[in-house]
């Protein structure tokens, strides 16, 4: 999985930090839904399109039983459009843990077996942190995917797997969000399950 | 914990103050008795209540209550400036008071300052050597480091003493959760239902981590609580019913081909996935379809 690129749509970037902007204080989590496109065209590297993301939970994310349902009614859902799940999302409780936990690596471990170059995306709070400031375009999240010794590696040097933003401008739109406080409409799997006529799907959040 | 009917009556004064409509006091004092974490809406009209010096002499000795509401508040939004502005305040009206103090070491936690905010609370503690609080600060502090082992086991020396304290339990069984300890958190349910036992959340909690766990055994009792989940809260909770569905399709699969002793529940799952069903065609028809397909197939795996 050593040339394979990911890039994220506006859509499924916004609504995972909006979700951890919503849940300041405790991790939250989600999938990433996509297909891999074999050829980049030209000869390019394979490259994982991460269309949209479905957010999951925001305090139940260790048991099993929430993410078992979400997984089968996302993967129904989205089948018709031909989507797939590519990945999964996760922003730590704390400002400054960096890892991977042990049940975001499961989660992960779980989505390789059906899609081998899935991604793991962590958002990076400092990075998130420094975004009004500077005017950079890369996503605020780090990437992890599974290398050949079966455990997950961050990318971030050279030559290995990069991670953008379909539209360049992504992070002046999130910007905007969040200016507006939007992230008090986005609905995980756990708010649709406390009250079912809150569509974990989104809808109408960039209406 | 706040219950459906509590959060729909905070939600609606949260929006009445928000648009204007005054009655941020009694806002207020709901978010305090319910201890909810709303600090941004809490700073800002506390601040606002504190800066008008009316609202403020009406409020007579309750003043500094919200005084301390508001500091707390600060620290969770990261305005240290006003926490520390309140504090100061607090400090001139009731010097060498220990709650006055809780608070300078949780400025100082706020701060990141962990080595004196333990100081701190180490001093208190020499005078108050049971106070609750404290005690729980210490947890607190090695949670925000990180250091999650060591929450765990002064968590569990606390309920040594404060055993009836079931916030703690909760609150240590979520740490079990996280550091994937589920037996350890199961243990921790039990103690709640044993004392609690008409609250239905903790037999959901207790079946979602036996699930977890996963095995006949585990599998099994976890139906049973998800089924005492649904006879608490007459039917309507929907984590419950989808969690009878998944667990008996989980137990068929583990006893395929064995015979099937558990009878008198054979009729449960169909009934939790047409609960199911009657609320999405109610409450969220856009879903219906896509849930009949996931009950159907599952029905034909099992």
């Amino acid at each position: 999985m050593g040339d394979c690129r990911y890039q994220i749509s506006q859509c499924a970037y916004i609504k995972f930090v909006l979700h951890a902007l919503k849940h300041r204080s405790s991790s939250v989590n989600g999938l990433l839904l996509g297909r891999l496109l074999e050829d980049g065209g030209g000869g390019a590297a394979p490259t994982v399109l991460i269309s949209d993301s479905v957010p999951l939970s925001h305090s139940q994310i260790g048991v099993l039983p929430y993410l078992e349902l979400a997984l089968i009614q996302v993967e129904e859902h989205f089948a018709s459009d031909g989507l797939t799940i590519v990945g999964y999302y996760h922003a730590n409780e704390r400002y400054d843990d960096t890892e991977l936990s042990g049940a975001a690596k499961k989660i992960g471990d779980h989505i390789f077996r059906y899609f081998p170059q899935a991604a793991l995306l962590l958002l990076d709070n400092k990075k998130l942190e420094g975004l009004p400031k500077g005017k950079g375009r890369d996503p605020v999240a780090q990437l992890f995917t599974r290398d050949s010794s079966r455990s997950w590696r961050s990318t971030g040097s050279v030559g290995s797997p990069q991670l953008t933003t379909k539209e360049p401008s992504a992070n002046v739109v999130l910007l905007d969000f969040m200016s507006t406080e939007k992230w008090n409409e986005v609905v995980d799997f756990d708010d649709h399950l406390d009250d079912i006529s809150k569509d974990w799907l989104n809808p109408d959040l960039f209406k | 914990m706040v219950g459906a009917t509590e959060e729909a009556r905070l939600n609606q004064l949260e929006t009445q103050v928000d648009n204007g409509g005054g009655e941020a006091w009694e806002y207020l004092c709901l978010v305090r008795k319910l201890k909810a974490r709303r600090s941004e809406k809490v700073l800002r009209h506390g601040i606002f209540i504190l800066n008008s010096h009316i609202a403020r002499s009406k409020l007579g000795g309750e003043e500094w209550t919200l005084y301390e509401q508001v500091a707390v508040a600060a620290m969770d939004c990261h305005r240290n400036d006003i926490a520390n502005d309140c504090i100061e305040a607090l400090s001139k009206k009731f010097p060498g008071s220990i709650r006055v103090g809780r608070l300078k070491g949780m400025l100082l936690e706020a701060k990141g300052a962990w080595p004196d905010a333990e100081k701190i609370y180490a001093q208190l503690l020499v005078d108050n050597p049971l106070d609750q609080i404290i005690l729980k600060r210490k947890v607190a502090i090695a949670k925000a480091q990180g250091n999650l082992a060591a929450a765990v086991e002064y968590l569990n020396n606390y309920l040594e003493t404060f055993m009836a304290d079931h916030d703690a339990w909760r609150e240590l069984a979520e740490l079990y959760i996280s550091i994937q300890m589920y037996k350890q958190a199961a243990f921790c349910y039990e103690e709640l239902i044993l004392s609690q036992p008409t609250i239905p959340l903790y037999h959901l909690a207790y079946a979602d981590v036996l699930y977890t766990m996963g095995g006949l055994e585990n599998l099994q009792a976890a139906k049973k609580y998800y089924a005492s989940t649904i006879n608490l809260t007459g039917g309507k909770n929907t984590r419950a019913l989808y969690g009878i569905c998944l667990s008996s399709v989980a137990i068929n699969q583990l006893t395929k081909g064995r015979n099937k002793d558990e009878k008198d529940s054979a009729d449960l799952q169909p009934l939790a996935a047409e609960a199911l069903l009657k609320d999405y065609k109610e409450r969220a028809p856009e879903k219906l379809a896509l849930v009949t397909a996931m009950l159907r197939n599952i029905k034909l795996v099992s």
